[in-house]
């Protein structure tokens, strides 16, 4: 099969940030994600759960509270603004001060069209869903103390509003605050603390369910401002709250990492009195649960531990199924590190800057799964932090080591690597075509850059010394909006590949600078693509793992892609729930393609049989210890390796030896803040 | 020892009765006084108790105890430690209650005085440190001339400031009242003094609230422990029970750690010149 020298490699200090607030939204199947370093990632449920965009966040963007209206993303944040998203752009569209000072809650009525705000100084501010704006109608009774929470009643006529140690009911056609519900501190020590109303829910029977900081999910009469139950569930706060769409099923999010779900049924068999009844209790998070999401078939939960946890509620989907699988998202779904295939130089992409490192050298030879000497360890050779307080979109470094790139929202910024990428210098003449791109790729000669921009163009500029040229804009031909986000030229540099978020895949002739052809559409969004340097066929991986080969040259499937659809692929790989991000070839051998996601690294060798559903998938192992004639019989075309854990990226160098890129959960989970200390006994 | 203790235990009690039988000065104050009274009593029973073994070792030892050193309490233990070198059996004599009185007086007196000597000392050196300063302020105020100068070149400027410098001219806060410029500040020389991001209300607001949030989540009252050991802790209850995660610091002594390096390079390096 083949024997690699691989370049283990552990340097990649990656550090997500915490989650803070989201969104779903059940028209378009959907979830908003908003991170603690004002990055938004969206998720689509429909397809896997694949996050199909990364906003990157910005400077002083704390981001609170998230709110989907219709279409339309709404987030208000710690610095008194609120922000509408242009999901197509990948950027914000434009943002409104609420001049009421920090804004901690965001809520849209049932109607969308108005929301409310609650700010620091205790104002609920109103604002006007307009067409392309929001405008700022009026203010509600100004109260003593910030607002943390609130929520529309269904009807739009009242909104409740939590604060430190109460709750306020407002008429929201009047403005006026009706009621005051006077919310118990906690007992001992946090009496002398004030109760802070972190979430609130306003059902449309008119009960409003709070919880606060002492632990407590209190269940309150929202006409009479009466208090019904009590339920304490928690000897830490109760951080947030999210009720179902059809208001029988709650969830609460606590401080210890726990999320208890309440359920509206009758204690006998006949439905007269029903009560909200504590059911479940998932603990699927080591530290606070911050964010919470009641979708119609399962919870999602995401908090200080950066990973976002769906889980299916077992009374809704069908037991045993993939449907009925906790799934765990912890690391992006897209490539952070560039590999510079000639130079043997890695570029690594932090939200604030770009570390440029080579690798390391080692002469010796071993025996497979052993490790060799390190002659000369890895160097960092450059440390480049951004300019501006915009995070890093994307970047990118061209196989040579020669030319480093990378884009913000607002900015692009070229640089030119010198003397074996020691030194570097940015280039400052570039063509004004070149604005911020949302994906870069360097031509594999290096002479080209491709940026994606909008609409789905790609716009090439040529890189020359000391001025670069712009080539020309490559345009598909229908009115596409949505933005690219898979960008692969190939090796003879004829051809470029894009994808969008919409499914569409086109391939351009880089000769003439048009469009090719466009890949038939399949329903699932791709996450990974090559084409191939001999045979000129593009690989397409999809978030459903389906992978489909296309021949550039006859614009059609390829017969083994045919055979490979024909036949079906292996349950188990059907199974996986990470999705491929990198798709490679192997130069010795033209039937490999290499393919990466976070738990493992497959070569699919193409000359190979298909395993069929009875084989077994992850047959490396049992293969060794056959010997050598029964292997032939054993082997399909599936190699897969799992030795190497929670990759972010392999890739093959051109001396043949694999680079492989990990980040350790552990690495990880040893740096985040300080979770609860849970008293065991016998410890 | 034990009959040692049980005769001062005895001594002790022989004195909380000799106090009982006393006329009453007002009970409530009689009984916390006799009981105070009696403690230092056992107080110094113990001590001297203890100052009594102490002897009877050092003469056991053969050491004599030097007549010199001895405080006024040890010559009196010293008469009673000649008589027990007659005599081992018997216990030692009871101190009279007036002796010990005194003893403890005296040493609440010494300990009054120390504490008395060291607050005047700390008076002397807050007193030193406050005229220090205002030596220092005062040097580095400028000279009335150079004032008188700098009021010259700035009358062409704006009217506020020159109403600024019509001031006293030990005044140094007319020139920071300089608004215009936002905290520019012209000091000595042709140099001015500017922020490099101007921290907005916005901002120093979103910095409160992050610290509401912060104090709320992670400040005094919330309870919370490291990832180190809740990691630490899963490993201990875990299935396969394995050490601490961080189970030895490796980033303790890093300048230690890096000096001990640099000297191992140059004696090898000292080693290799006298061979090649």
């Amino acid at each position: 099969m083949g024997e690699f020298k691989v370049h283990r490699i552990r340097f990649f200090d990656y550090m997500p940030s915490a989650i803070r607030a989201m969104a779903f939204s059940t028209r378009t199947e959907r979830l908003a994600l908003a991170r603690a370093d004002g990055a938004l990632e969206i998720f689509n449920f429909s397809d896997n759960y694949f996050q199909e965009k990364v906003l990157p966040g910005h400077d002083g963007r704390a981001v609170e509270a998230l709110c989907w209206v219709g279409p339309r993303l709404f987030s208000a944040g710690l610095n008194g603004e609120i922000t509408e998203y242009d999901l197509e752009n990948l950027r914000p569209r434009y943002t409104v001060d609420a001049y009421g000072g920090p804004i901690w809650t965001i809520g849209v009525n049932s109607q969308g069209t108005l929301l409310a705000v609650g700010c620091e100084d205790g104002t609920v501010k109103m604002f006007e869903v307009l067409k392309e704006r929001i405008q700022f109608q009026r203010n509600l009774d100004r109260q003593r103390g910030r607002i943390i929470s609130l929520s529309w009643h269904p009807s739009g006529t009242l909104i409740a509003a939590g604060m430190m140690d109460m709750i306020r009911i407002f008429d929201a056609e009047t403005g006026r605050a009706t009621h005051r519900l006077v919310v118990d501190r906690g007992a001992g020590a946090s009496k002398s603390k004030e109760v802070v109303v972190w979430s609130i829910a306003f059902l449309s029977d008119y009960t409003i369910i709070s919880s606060d900081s002492a632990g407590k999910v209190q269940i309150w009469d929202g006409l009479n401002g009466t208090l019904i139950r009590t339920h304490l569930i928690t000897k830490w706060d109760v951080l947030a709250l999210s009720v179902s769409q059809d208001e029988s099923s709650l969830v609460a999010g606590t401080s210890e990492g726990t999320v208890v779900q309440f359920q509206f049924l009758s204690s006998t068999v006949d439905r007269l009195d029903k009560d909200w009844v504590r059911t479940r209790t998932f603990k699927n998070h080591s530290h606070d649960v911050r964010a919470l999401a009641h979708t119609e078939t399962a919870v999602v939960s995401g908090g200080m531990d950066t990973q976002l946890v769906v889980r299916p509620l077992l009374d809704k989907v069908e037991k045993n199924t993939r449907e009925s699988a906790i799934r765990k998202v912890s690391f992006p779904h897209r490539s952070l590190v560039c590999c510079a295939k000639k130079a043997g130089v890695l570029l690594f992409q932090f939200p604030d800057h770009l570390e440029l490192w080579r690798l390391g050298e080692s002469d010796g030879y071993g025996k497979p799964g052993g490790s060799l000497p390190v002659k000369r360890g890895p160097e960092k050779l450059i440390q480049l932090k951004r300019k501006g307080e915009d995070h890093i979109c994307c970047s990118a470094l061209s196989p040579c080591g020669g030319w480093l790139a990378y884009s913000t929202v607002t900015s692009f910024r070229l640089y030119r690597l010198l003397n074996g990428s020691i030194s570097i210098c940015k280039v400052s003449k570039l063509p004004k075509d070149l604005r911020p791109a949302h994906q870069l790729c360097f031509s594999t000669d290096s002479s080209k850059l491709f940026a994606s921009s909008s609409n789905s163009s790609v716009v090439v500029v040529a890189l020359n010394e000391p001025e670069c040229k712009y080539l020309g804009t490559l345009k598909a031909k229908y009115g596409c909006r949505q933005p690219v986000h898979l960008l692969s030229a190939s090796e003879n540099g004829k051809w470029l590949a894009t994808a969008n978020t919409d499914c569409e895949v086109h391939v351009y002739n880089l000769d003439k600078l048009k469009l090719h052809c466009t890949v038939p559409v399949y329903g699932s969004c791709p996450t990974a693509m090559a084409i191939h340097p001999t045979t000129s066929n593009l690989v397409v991986v999809h978030a459903d793992q389906q992978i489909f080969e296309y021949s550039l040259v006859k614009k059609e499937y390829t017969e083994w892609s045919r055979r490979l659809q024909k036949q079906g692929l292996h349950s188990l790989w059907l199974e996986r729930d990470t999705p491929i991000t990198h798709v490679t070839f192997n130069p010795k051998n033209p039937a490999h393609i290499i393919v990466q996601d976070l738990f493992m690294f497959c070569i699919i060798d193409k000359s190979l049989p298909l395993p069929e559903a009875k084989n077994v998938l992850y047959n490396q192992m049992t293969l060794r210890s056959l010997p050598e004639p029964d292997r032939v019989l054993h082997s399909h075309g599936f190699k897969i390796c799992k030795d190497f854990q929670h990759l972010l990226c392999v890739s093959l160098l051109e001396d043949h030896s694999l680079v492989v890129v990990e980040r350790p959960l552990l690495d990880i989970v040893s740096q985040l803040p300080a979770p609860v200390r849970q008293k065991k006994f016998a410890t | 020892m034990n009959t040692n203790n049980s005769r001062c235990i005895a001594a002790v009690v022989k004195a909380r009765s000799l106090r009982e039988h006393r006329p009453a000065n007002g009970s409530a104050g009689m009984q916390g006084g006799g009981r105070v009274r009696s403690r230092s009593l056992s107080v110094t029973m113990r001590r001297s108790a203890m100052t009594l073994q102490n002897n009877m070792a050092k003469n056991q030892r053969g050491e004599a105890a030097p007549s010199s050193r001895m405080t006024g309490r040890e010559r009196q233990m010293g008469g009673f430690s000649l008589l027990l070198e007659s005599s081992d059996d018997e216990g030692p004599e009871e101190v009279t209650f007036e002796d010990s009185k005194a003893d403890a007086r005296r040493s609440m007196k010494r300990a009054l005085d120390t504490a008395r000597r060291e607050k005047e000392l700390l008076k002397e050196k807050r007193r030193k440190r406050q005229e220090l300063f205002q030596e220092q302020k005062k040097r580095k105020l400028l000279s009335a001339e150079v004032l008188e100068e700098i009021d010259s070149t700035k009358q062409e400027q704006s009217h506020v400031k020159a109403a600024e410098e019509e001031a006293e001219p030990e005044e140094v806060e007319g020139r920071k009242r300089n608004w215009k410029q936002n905290a520019a500040r012209n000091l000595k020389g042709n140099y001015t003094v500017t922020t490099v991001k101007q921290s907005t209300l916005a901002s120093s607001q979103l910095k409160a609230a992050e610290d509401f949030l912060h104090s709320r989540m992670y400040g005094p009252g919330s309870r919370r422990t490291t990832s180190n050991e809740m990691l630490s802790l899963e490993n201990k209850m875990g299935k396969n029970k394995s050490a601490a995660v961080q189970f030895v610091k490796k980033n303790w002594a890093c300048q230690k750690k890096a000096k001990a390096e640099k000297l191992k390079k140059t004696w090898i390096h000292m080693q290799q010149i006298p061979s090649s």
